[in-house]
């Protein structure tokens, strides 16, 4: 079994979860231009309330996977109020700076809050172990997990394409994101638009733990920082706005942390990712797949 | 980005400007502790009736297991010493009790809890649990005159050049020599290595097993290190171990990765020999997700301080039996350690007739003294580290039980 397959592999278990991620940050930024830093602490959300419904659903004798559609209710009712509590009356009165900083508040508040839960706790977490299988081909193994964490992006990803493209309100998170005054005037209602990103984005979050702790099983109230990070360059790296650039992004990110502790040295592997980040913004500064004129979805 | 960059930059000024002043008054005081000794016998009678010992330790956060079973031991210690009418300096008895301060895991908050005892005229301390959070504060106890016994902070390098530091559970270059020596013994000659380079207790681990496998002439096929102690993925470190052949991985990590991550990734990798851990190994069990497949846990073995089965002496066997009474559960290494590390400061106050930081400093340095404690009778070599035995524990896992078994194998030891 080749060294060379193996690393693949892992890359894209690395990176399935990457993309996942990334394609909630996309999205939100690609509607209304904020980077969510709060999202990776909304997969933390999604982590613990699966920590608590996987076990409560197989008790009841439903499959313990079921229970993401609780944590998804979960996460977008958190991403809802983080909307209405913190970015919208900061988006009235302030500019982007002011947003951006408001998501950095808004992901240490949440994650402290966390930790001040008892029930949450801020001690760690290990959840219920959900598709834990290997698939066998030869000498060559990927697990299952990887696998539906690979199929389950590239399901969202058309699925929201679609109903970017196609869908009502997908149309009016098109308008509102080209030019926010001209949709108010065309009577979209903005702020209604905008909260059903952040649901959506936040319910993308809850889908994309239940990935993440199949293949990591451990939830913290911390887990969504580092995440969040590699899952925003991700975003970026393949051109933040663009759907298929944030799956893109996110892949090649896991496969180059792979190939580097392969290949070169585990220390090294942060190093290559964003080196490679800053060359692919030197030559293409909108990222892989992104637009250079405005971003769209 | 921004938010990791900020906490570094953060982190990076405290530590810079704490450990400027701790190394400007650092020699003062260790300088003359035998002639403050004479004084402080009459002088620093502690006020009151009770005396404080200080205590540290990660009661919350990922290493959470070893600062709260810690915090159990040296209550269940102070517990029975002033059941048994306290701690006699003079003819005066004193009652101990606690001031606990959870470091999290952090070096940061580490230094704070240092800090903050020091400024409440604590003068004994306990802690912290790793050797990461302990290094970060000896300088400081050091300067202050702050008696400062670690439980469980292993790396070598703590006590050597500390006066003030002492520690009641083996060191680093004592277990990786144990562990290379069990692996001589079972006949493994293939030996892997998976550690963190950027870790003082993984990466002093890692110096010793392999320095000490080098003597005992074990061939190390294949060495791995990952970006950072909190890594998730250890699948690319072990396809190298299955591809060099090796029999037998040494793995100096702590319970919070082996039990999600490491163990069950090295097993899909394709490894299936055995995987050796050091101290930090121990609780495992309580990190190992519903749902697993138990029988990765198989032959995942480790070097411990301490065992219930093997415990034979009157104190071991009392401890044993009055921390299952009380808290219902059988006790750990750090039960164990933290418990003797309340003994320890008992016997030396009462040697020096004093609970000043100083006094007591000088007592604990005497090398001829033995401890009788829970985890052995040793006493401290010229560093202030013990001189004891290890144990040998390794998980199991029967094909039907509901969870895996930790067995005490043997006692380890290098003559």
């Amino acid at each position: 079994m080749s060294t060379f397959m193996q690393f693949i592999t892992t890359g894209l278990r690395l990176g399935s979860v990457y993309a996942l991620i990334a394609l909630g940050y996309t999205m939100v930024y690609g509607i209304i231009k904020l980077i969510n830093f709060a999202h990776g602490d909304f997969i933390m959300v999604g982590g613990y309330t699966l920590f608590f419904t996987i076990p409560a659903f197989m008790k009841l004798g439903l499959p313990g996977w079921a229970a993401v559609f609780i944590a998804i209710i979960v996460c977008a009712v958190v991403g809802m109020l983080v909307e209405l509590l913190a970015y919208r009356p900061v988006r009235k009165r302030g500019n982007n700076l002011t947003s951006l900083i408001t998501a950095i508040a808004m992901s240490f508040i949440l994650e402290n809050l966390a930790q001040a839960i008892p029930a949450i706790g801020p001690d760690p977490r290990v959840p219920y172990m959900l598709f834990n299988n290997d698939i066998k081909i030869g000498s060559f193994s990927i697990s299952v997990a990887t696998l539906i964490t690979i199929v389950v992006s590239a399901i969202i990803m058309i699925g929201l394409y679609q109903f970017t493209q196609k869908t009502k309100i997908g149309r009016a998170m098109r308008c509102v994101s080209e030019d926010k005054q001209a949709a108010v005037l065309m009577g979209i209602n903005v702020n209604k638009v905008i909260i059903i990103t952040f649901a959506i984005g936040a319910g993308l979050a809850a889908v994309a733990a239940l990935m993440y702790i199949a293949q990591y099983p451990k939830v913290t109230t911390t887990m969504g920082a580092t995440l969040g990070i590699y899952a925003f360059v991700s975003a970026v790296l393949g051109g933040i706005g663009s759907l298929p650039g944030a799956m893109l992004g996110g892949i090649i990110i896991g496969i180059v942390q792979s190939g580097t502790s392969t290949y070169i040295s585990s220390s090294m592997a942060d190093t290559f990712v964003y080196l490679i980040l800053i060359v692919v913004l030197m030559v293409k500064p909108a990222g892989i797949l992104g637009k250079n004129i405005g971003e769209k979805v | 980005m921004k938010k990791r960059f900020l906490s570094v930059l953060l982190t990076g000024t405290l530590a810079l400007s704490l450990t400027a002043c701790g190394a400007a008054k650092e020699a003062a005081p260790a300088a003359e502790p035998a002639a403050e000794t004479a004084e402080a016998t009459e002088a620093a009678a502690p006020e009151g009736d009770t005396i404080t010992l200080g205590l540290i330790g990660p009661m919350t956060g990922s290493l959470a297991v070893y600062g709260t079973h810690i915090q159990s031991g040296a209550e269940l210690a102070i517990e029975q010493i002033n059941a048994d009418g306290g701690v006699k300096i003079g003819d005066k008895a004193y009652m101990l009790t606690t001031e606990v301060k959870d470091d999290q895991g952090d070096s940061t908050e580490c230094l704070n809890s240092i800090n903050a005892l020091v400024s409440d005229g604590i003068s004994l301390v306990i802690g912290s649990a790793t050797s990461g959070c302990t290094s970060a504060i000896t300088s400081v106890a050091n300067s202050e005159g702050v008696c400062l016994i670690t439980p469980s902070g292993t790396s070598d390098s703590l006590t050597t050049t500390m006066d003030y530091v002492f520690r009641t559970c083996f060191k680093d270059s004592f277990q990786g020599e144990l562990a290379a020596k069990y692996a001589k013994d079972e006949g493994f000659s293939k030996i892997g290595i998976v550690y963190c380079s950027a870790d003082t207790y993984s990466a002093g681990l890692r110096d010793a097993f392999t320095a000490a496998a080098g003597k005992l002439g074990l061939e190390i096929v294949a060495e791995e290190s990952v970006a950072s102690m909190a890594e998730v993925d250890y699948s690319n470190q072990f396809n190298k171990m299955v591809s060099a052949g090796a029999e037998l991985v040494f793995t100096p990590f702590y319970y919070d990765v082996m039990g999600p991550y490491l163990v069950p990734q090295a097993r899909q990798a394709g490894f299936s020999g055995v995987l050796l851990g050091a101290d930090g190994v121990d609780n495992t069990e309580t990190t190992i997700p519903d749902g697993m497949d138990l029988s990765v846990y198989n032959d995942v073995l480790f070097v411990n301080h301490y065992a219930t089965e093997l415990a034979t002496s009157d104190v071991s066997s009392k401890f044993v039996t009055t921390y299952t009474d009380k808290y219902g559960e059988t006790p750990n290494n750090f039960d164990a350690l933290g418990y003797d590390a309340v003994l320890v400061y008992k016997a030396a106050m009462e040697k020096a007739g004093s609970a000043d930081g100083a006094a007591v400093q000088a007592a604990l340095a005497d090398t001829s003294v033995v401890y009788d404690c829970a985890s052995g009778t040793f006493s401290f070599d010229e560093t202030g580290t013990p001189i004891k035995t290890g144990v040998l524990v390794g998980y199991s896992y029967e094909a039907g039980a509901s969870e895996v078994t930790k067995t005490a194998i043997k006692v380890l030891s290098v003559e």
